[in-house]
């Protein structure tokens, strides 16, 4: 059988290269940014087709919320909101730095944020050690844990996201002309976040 | 007419007859089992309504594709030869956009006046219970259906003439409650239940399908419907009502 | 050796698979302890090894192939590397066999597994004809039976119609926009190699204690709930076929969006472009949401989660809108690619401009849109409110009108041109018949009161052969025989290629039209016995599915031995204007020396001296000057 993509010898006689020509531009919009940018587009319909369990279960058949016996810990969950959300702000704290060329502003954020979203799932994992129920009591349970521990999931994949850019930040690796390191994973960092403020209003608050 | 006319003319010529000999043939083919009830009577009359007005269109597609490839396959010696550079035609466009928008509109809406009248709740109907289990059906006659204790039993009785309100309830998985005779099925679903309403309107006895796959014996999940005259109904209620006085008394199907 | 075990490749694989295995063990014994279990028995349950290794075991292959690589790197600290293109192009069949970034080499693996599975999915589909060809036949057992429509389904579905058009579209769309590769080259092999994986799990399923899953391609819960181990390997067989469709999809909307060619406005785009922008929209928004299906059901079978549990409160029906809510836009995902072929293939063989460029475009926008307001057409006898079936009817019905534009506008293309009828253009023409008589069983399927009789019955079964064979496999058919030339540098054998059509043709109808008398008459789907007077019908469909399958034999003889020893395909066999017919079949390995130049529609065909694109630098964009960097000027 014949391969699919034997470089046609007249295309290479005329002049040799060893890569692709440049592709051409046709949109403005950065191409990681724009797969990020889709990307979370996906990341929303997963947390969609969740919420459509929510709606059906405590909506449509009207099952009382929280389950009888069961209370939500508003508050602490409130406090850790307030980690996340002021996660959001040290990251783009550290992305304004890097564009700026204040290398030890890019370090000091990006730590700072990795810690504090490693607190906030420190605290949530305490949360679940003694909120009192288990997922498999009934399905207002099973909701709250899947629709929390959905987020929890994209909170680690985060942290690992921004544990990779600590490090490179540490070794040097980003300029002000070469950011977008950071700033990829910083748009998903934000969009971690504010589907956080989305589920705590669901699920806690109304 | 001119010479150039006369294909086109062949070829609308034989798609009208095509149409004429489709709708013939739809009204010969035999397409349904016994109609059964007064619902099976307005959807077989809905089937062919739609079976009349999908011919002309499947005609028109398969004619003008005959038709090309009759007159306008490439001949020897136009083998570089290109068509004319047609674009597009706005008003064409418009019109086969308007003309199916129009026809499906109208389409549904005669669906929906179907779906209504064969949903009707009329003055007097009786409810029956129906229970869906891994592999089997169970049939559930409440009190004001028997006139005494509630009968439970695998057997479907009922009478003709008489609305018949079936209220479905699953023990285990979804199942669907089919009667083909009716044209009528909804899912038996855990959890909740469901309701299909009919009149049955011939005797005889009719197969009841379960039409959801439930497991491994869901292809043997069958059972009969007896549509019997009314008499004959309270009559088979009065000796089901003996052979378990006292006994069942699970048949809430008002549930 | 030990480099073997090193480099990225089979050995590696094998490898790391074993340790997938070993940490699955491991980690369901601890979690299993943790949560004590007393018996050193229930540490160890093979369950709960075989589900974490489901995981475990594929993406272990994927690291060991050398999938992740790149990412390691990353996430190691190490300088980013630009695009290493040593591994571009293919030199033997083996290098199919690794991971390439090249996007002319994953469109052949794609196409090329995708039809493996095809094959596959069709021997399943014999075997069921064989036990249904006689009321109570024990050919097979009901079990077994379960699993083969199943799994005969699945494989069709997620690894044939699916991947098949991504990898035509990844082959043919770069080259289409002048783009020199796929945006993200790396995440397109890795996209890849996700599908074998989830082919072989469901394959492997058969293998599994209590058979395959045997709940249909639907998995309603909560059957699929309780079913035996062999229901996971669907549940997360989706879920790699899934990321595996997202990650292509992400691929072709950027690479759409920001590596178009100079010059080449969005409707200066071919169809197929379109239609590929069009079914990665569908894509990205609606595949999570199987995904999240399958994950409530692994979670309410693994963990003991409550999501379907009516007993605990959970919500049945949920498990179907959201199901379908993915799967009816598959529906679309598996036809608007095949959509996009036609488009090429009647512009190129009718030798005319596609009629309504532009409404060509938009009708497939509005099928998107539409495509996800229908979804609950599906479970119109389901037991959902009863509200819910009047939109949903509404949308079903009006949806034919954007696909009747579009059928319509095919015709009206086809109307005094100068018609090539060879292969490909026979499949065309045939997917033009067979699709508008599903259409119009599916508008059928609209109206509820009719819906409520043959829901779930072989009318169905009609239907979905009449719009997934009759529609997506012979655009796929049309395609193949389209772009083989350019594909394989080699040309096929036409006399065969059109037996292949007419055999096809006629087999294919006479298996699946008596499906909607049997459907009419009460047959239902999914039964592996059925009542007497249904036997002498189905012993004709089995009779002429035979037929059918000996069929795609012709195809697949005459593909192996063109590819071997075809005559050579000259860069373009059918004088089109599209970009990919301007290089050398098979393509250079960097597909253009130089990003051409769009200069015009790209299906002028019949213009005096029309241009799609010239290699020269641009010129003053009123110039489209005949020059030396003209690429085809079609002739009178
Ligand atoms: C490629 C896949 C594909 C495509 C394109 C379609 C297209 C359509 N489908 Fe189909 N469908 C399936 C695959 C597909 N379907 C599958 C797999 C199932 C079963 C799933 C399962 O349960 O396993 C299914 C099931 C299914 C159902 C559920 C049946 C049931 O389970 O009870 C319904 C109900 O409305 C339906 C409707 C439609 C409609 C209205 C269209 C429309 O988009 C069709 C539009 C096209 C035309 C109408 C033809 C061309 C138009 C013209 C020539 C214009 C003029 C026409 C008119 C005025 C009528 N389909
Ligand atoms: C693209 C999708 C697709 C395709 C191409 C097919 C192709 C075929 N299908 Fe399938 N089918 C579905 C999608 C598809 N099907 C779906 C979605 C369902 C619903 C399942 C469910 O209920 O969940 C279904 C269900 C289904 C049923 C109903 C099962 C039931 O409800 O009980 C039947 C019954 O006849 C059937 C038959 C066939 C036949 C005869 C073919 C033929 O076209 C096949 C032709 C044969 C071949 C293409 C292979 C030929 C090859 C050989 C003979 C040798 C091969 C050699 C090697 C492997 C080395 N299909
Ligand atoms: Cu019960 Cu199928
Ligand atoms: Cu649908």
């Amino acid at each position: 059988m014949e391969a699919a993509s034997i470089p046609h010898p007249a295309a290479h006689a005329e002049h040799e290269h060893h890569g692709p020509p440049a592709a051409n531009r046709s949109s403005r919009v950065e191409p990681q940014l724009l797969g990020m940018l889709l990307f979370i587009i996906s990341e929303i319909m997963v947390f969609g087709a969740f919420f459509t369990a929510y709606f059906f279960i405590r909506i449509a058949n009207g099952d009382p919320w929280p389950a009888h016996g069961t209370t939500l810990p508003v508050g602490v969950a409130g406090m850790n909101t307030a980690i996340l959300v002021s996660s959001s702000f040290t990251i783009h704290w550290a992305e304004q730095a890097i564009k700026k060329g204040n290398h030890l502003g890019l370090k000091a954020g990006m730590l700072t944020t990795f810690l504090l979203g490693c607190s906030f799932l420190f605290i949530q994992i305490n949360e679940y050690a003694n909120i009192g129920f288990a997922p498999q009591d009934a399905a207002q349970q099973t909701i709250f844990y899947s629709l929390t521990g959905l987020h929890g999931a994209h909170v680690f994949i985060g942290l690992l996201l921004l544990l990779f850019v600590t490090i490179r930040a540490f070794r040097g690796h980003y300029s002000p002309e070469e950011h977008r390191g950071v700033e990829v994973p910083g748009i998903y960092w934000h969009f971690v976040d504010v589907m956080w403020l989305v589920v705590y209003t669901t699920v806690y608050i109304l | 007419m001119g010479r150039q006319q006369r294909p086109i003319v062949i070829a609308a010529v034989s798609a009208v007859i095509a149409i004429a000999i489709g709708i013939v043939i739809s009204y010969a083919i035999h397409w349904f089992p016994a109609q059964a009830s007064t619902q099976a009577k307005e959807s077989d009359t809905l089937y062919h309504v739609l079976v009349i007005a999908s011919i002309p269109i499947f005609v028109i597609v398969v004619s003008v594709i005959l038709y090309s490839v009759w007159q306008f396959h490439m001949k020897p010696g136009e083998e570089l030869k290109d068509g004319p550079p047609i674009h597009g035609n706005t008003r064409l466009e418009v019109f086969w956009t308007a003309i199916p928008t129009v026809l499906l509109l109208g389409l549904v809406g005669y669906s929906f006046v179907v779906l209504r009248n064969n949903e009707k709740k009329p003055a007097h109907e009786i409810q029956i219970g129906v229970t869906g289990q891994q592999f089997a059906w169970s049939y559930q006659y409440p009190p004001s259906v028997t006139g005494g204790a509630a009968v439970n039993s695998n057997q479907l009785y009922v009478p003709k003439g008489t609305s018949v309100d079936f209220a479905m309830r699953s023990n285990d998985v979804i199942h669907a409650f089919w009667i083909p005779a009716f044209r009528l099925q909804e899912d038996v679903v855990p959890g909740i239940t469901t309701h299909w309403r009919t009149t049955p309107t011939l005797t005889g006895d009719y197969p009841v399908v379960c039409n959801l796959l439930c497991g491994l014996g869901h292809s043997l999940m069958r059972s009969t419907v007896h549509v019997v005259p009314e008499a004959q109904f309270k009559a088979w209620i009065a000796s089901q009502l003996s052979a378990s006085s006292g006994g069942s008394t699970s048949g809430g199907a008002s549930g | 050796m030990a480099a073997r075990f090193r480099a990225p490749g089979f050995y590696r694989a094998a490898l790391m698979m074993l340790g997938g295995v070993l940490f699955a063990t491991a980690l369901t014994w601890i979690v299993r302890m943790a949560t004590g279990h007393a018996t050193f028995h229930h540490y160890l349950s093979p369950d709960a090894i075989l589900t974490v290794s489901l995981i475990a075991v594929p993406l272990a292959f994927l690291v060991g192939i050398g999938g992740f690589d790149y990412w390691f790197y990353w996430a190691a600290g190490r300088a980013t590397r630009p695009e290493d293109h040593s591994s571009h192009g293919a030199s033997s069949w083996k290098d199919y066999f690794r991971i390439n970034t090249d996007h002319k080499v994953i469109g052949v693996q794609y196409t090329v597994n995708s039809f493996f599975f095809l094959l596959v999915g069709g021997l399943i589909a014999m075997l069921m004809r064989a036990q249904l060809a006689q009321p109570g036949s024990h050919f097979v057992d009901g079990n077994t039976f379960n699993g083969l429509f199943s799994v005969h389904a699945s494989l069709l579905i997620f690894l044939f119609i699916i991947p098949v058009f991504a990898g035509l579209g990844n082959f043919v769309i770069p080259l289409m926009i002048g783009a020199p590769d796929m945006a993200f080259p790396r995440l397109n092999a890795l996209s890849f190699w996700l599908l074998p994986v989830a082919g072989l799990m469901m394959l492997g399923s058969f293998f599994a204690p209590g058979g395959a899953f045997a709940d249909g391609w639907t998995a309603y819960a909560p059957l699929s709930v309780n079913a035996p181990i062999g229901q996971t390997f669907f549940a997360l067989g989706v879920q790699f076929a899934g990321a595996s469709s997202i990650m292509t999809a992400l691929n072709f909307l950027v690479t759409i969006i920001t590596m178009r060619a100079p010059g080449m406005s969005f409707f200066r785009m071919p169809l197929l472009v379109w239609a590929n922008f069009a079914t990665s929209l569908l894509v990205v928004i609606a595949t999570p949401f199987i995904a999240a299906s399958q994950f409530f059901v692994l979670l309410d079978r693994a963990l003991g989660f409550n999501f379907f549990n009516a007993a605990k409160g959970g919500d049945v029906l949920m498990y179907q809108h959201v199901f379908w809510f993915y799967s009816h836009p598959a529906v679309y995902i598996m036809m608007l690619p095949g959509f996009g072929i036609i488009s090429e293939v009647i512009a190129v063989k009718a030798r005319k401009p596609i009629f309504g460029y532009r409404m060509m475009a938009f009708s497939l926008l509005a099928i998107v849109g539409l495509g996800f307001t229908v979804w609950a057409h599906h479970m119109f006898t389901s037991g959902m409110a009863a509200w819910i079936r009047i939109p949903m009817a509404i949308t079903t019905a009006v949806i034919a009108v954007p696909t009747g534009i579009k059928i319509f506008s095919w015709l009206a293309t086809l109307w005094r041109g100068v018609l090539h009828l060879d292969t490909a253009m026979l499949f065309a023409l045939g997917f033009l018949t067979t699709f508008t008589l599903g259409g119009i069983s599916g508008v059928m399927l609209a109206m509820v009161p009719f819906d409520i009789h043959v829901s779930a019955t072989y009318f169905i079964v009609a239907h979905i052969h009449y719009v997934l064979f009759g529609g997506s496999l012979m655009t796929i058919y049309a395609g193949v025989y389209y772009w083989f030339p350019k594909m394989t540098g080699r040309m096929y054998d036409e006399r065969l290629g059109k037996w292949h059509f007419w055999t096809t043709f006629v087999f294919f109808n006479l298996t699946f039209g008596p499906m909607h008398i049997l459907g009419l008459q009460g047959m239902p789907r999914r039964v592996s016995t059925y009542a007497s007077q249904f036997a002498d019908l189905n012993l004709f469909i089995s009779i002429a599915s035979f037929g059918l399958g000996l069929s795609t034999l012709l195809f697949i003889y005459n593909i192996i031995t063109s590819w071997r020893g075809g005559p050579r395909a000259v860069g373009n066999p059918w004088r089109a204007l599209t970009l990919e017919w301007q290089v050398s079949s098979p393509p250079p390995v960097f597909n253009f020396d130089r990003v051409p130049t769009v200069v015009g529609g790209p299906y002028e065909y019949g213009v005096p001296g029309a241009v799609h694109g010239i290699f020269a630098p641009a010129p003053s964009p009123t110039v489209a000057d005949a020059g030396a960097g003209v690429v085809h000027a079609p002739s009178q």
